[in-house]
């Protein structure tokens, strides 16, 4: 583990959390930052609806198929498992649990993957959701990496209840319904720019956070006026 | 849709009342199966735009009538923040200063008409944002957790059912699925139908409501999934036209 990179990471998100920041572009860099540091291969923030089914809300890469691997676990999965008992769950080697998850396992060797874990989102006595880390290599995790990655799930929820939100909702029902809103508006927009410029959805993606970062705009604020074309957006060819 | 969550039992509900009217499942069933499962006297819907004018389009009583016409008139009260700011509008207690200065003529205009606590929900499914609902209470309420996720539940159906009615409007295709099949088509989240609206909206050259209206309207008339549909689309299996007729098949299919 390379002390340096852990300590700037740390001081990265929590520089992020005090100003007014965007949860999903936030929530990209903390998946970003887990496959930097605790030598992940993908990772991705998933919280639950009011439905309690788990739905993607960040994903180190927003390429369809990793999405559709993270979403599978509203199903069956490490995730689903991890999200129920509220406990963190590690699968050194992915092959041994086809039994257990057999459409997931499948789907995740489908994608490269041979390890996976699971660390609760928990908020009080709640669980709100999972960060799920994916290794392509089988073998254990590193227990030291465990608890960083158990420390970002938490900062993860910590972002949650920090998100901008018009009236300061303390209601969790709340917020948790704001943020997912606020990734269907992503998810519209990346399609939207994937369509106009023949890019794909991480490309598109890129793109639309690139563009809120150069202009300083909050990223669903700049994706609804991307999809609303409320105003001139030079760049996005709008 | 897991038969047990909660979006399936509030389905149940507004079902029911469509059923006692002897009518289709429409935004009017929301309301009255809201007013009957929460803690308030009445319910209101309105459609809103940010490009066109808002109206009411229907409510239980006449203090939430008043209320709609109000908040549109005036042009402030929860309703329209609901609606401006994209996230639900609780206010327990209109007699609270707070809420004095936040809406000077609404507030005590409210009171006036019989509210005491107002709880505006916008319908909305991303930049998607077609009204919203609007429940009062004659005296101060908070709506504890399990009644606010209920709201919320009523608000994402009466998005659905207005946006279906759109699908009617337009006259696209005729054999919508009948109320008691619901809308299991939009069970379990996929974000393909996210991306497959805002790709619509480039493909057909319309706003993103109207994108979401021309998906479904597809899927209905070619009797698919939804989410199947918007796989497609991403996938580049599917294309839309302008010009083609809307519940024509499209190359691909």
């Amino acid at each position: 583990m390379n002390q340096k990179l852990l300590a700037k990471t740390f001081v990265e998100l929590a520089d992020n959390l005090v100003a007014d920041f965007d949860l999903i572009d936030f929530l990209r860099l903390l998946t970003d930052r887990c496959v930097a540091m605790l030598g992940a291969d993908a990772a991705g923030v998933l919280l639950a609806d009011r439905d309690g089914e788990l739905r993607v809300m960040a994903a180190s890469d927003e390429q369809v198929r990793l999405l559709e691997l993270f979403q599978l676990q509203s199903d069956e999965g490490p995730c689903l498992e991890c999200f129920r008992s509220g406990a963190p769950l590690i699968v050194a080697d992915l092959t041994r649990e086809v039994g257990r998850w057999p459409r997931f396992v499948t789907a995740a060797h489908r994608s490269g993957f041979g390890a996976v874990q699971a660390l609760p989102m928990r908020l009080r006595d709640e669980v709100v959701g999972a960060l799920n880390l994916f290794r392509a290599a089988p073998g254990p995790f590193d227990p030291a990496g465990t608890l960083i990655a158990q420390a970002l799930a938490d900062v993860a929820t910590i972002s949650l209840l920090q998100q901008r939100s018009s009236h300061r909702s303390t209601i969790l029902n709340e917020q948790l319904q704001t943020a997912l809103n606020s990734r269907v508006l992503i998810e519209q927009a990346k399609g939207k720019l994937a369509e106009r410029r023949g890019i794909d959805m991480e490309q598109a993606f890129t793109a639309l956070r690139g563009y809120a970062h150069a202009h300083n705009r909050r990223l669903s604020d700049l994706a609804r006026a991307f999809i609303d074309e409320s105003e001139p957006l030079p760049g996005l060819g709008s | 849709m897991r038969s047990d969550s909660r979006s399936a039992r509030i389905q149940v509900l507004v079902a029911a009342q469509a059923a006692r009217r002897g009518a289709r499942v429409g935004v009017v069933d929301v309301c009255t199966a809201a007013v009957a499962a929460l803690p308030v006297g009445g319910a209101g819907l309105s459609a809103m735009s940010r490009t066109a004018a808002s109206h009411p389009l229907c409510s239980t009583d006449d203090i939430s009538e008043q209320l709609e016409e109000l908040q549109l008139t005036l042009g402030e009260g929860p309703c329209v923040d609901a609606f401006l700011h994209g996230s639900a509008v609780l206010a327990p207690d209109l007699l609270t200063g707070e809420l004095q200065d936040r809406w000077t003529v609404f507030a005590d205009a409210a009171l006036d008409a019989g509210a005491r606590a107002v709880f505006a929900l916008p319908l909305q499914m991303g930049a998607i944002s077609p009204g919203v609902l609007d429940l009062y209470a004659d005296v101060p309420t908070v709506l504890d957790a399990e009644e606010l996720a209920d709201a919320l539940a009523f608000a994402d159906l009466a998005t659905l059912l207005l946006l279906d009615a759109r699908i009617e409007e337009t006259g696209a295709p005729s054999h919508r699925p009948s109320p008691d099949r619901g809308f299991e088509d939009l069970g379990a989240y996929r974000a393909e139908i996210d991306q497959a609206t805002g790709i619509l909206t480039v493909q057909l050259g319309v706003g993103i409501e109207e994108a979401f209206i021309r998906l479904r309207a597809h899927a209905y008339t070619q009797g698919r999934r939804l989410a199947d549909v918007a796989a497609d689309v991403v996938a580049h299996r599917l294309r839309f036209s302008p010009h083609a007729e809307p519940d024509q098949a499209d190359e691909g299919t």
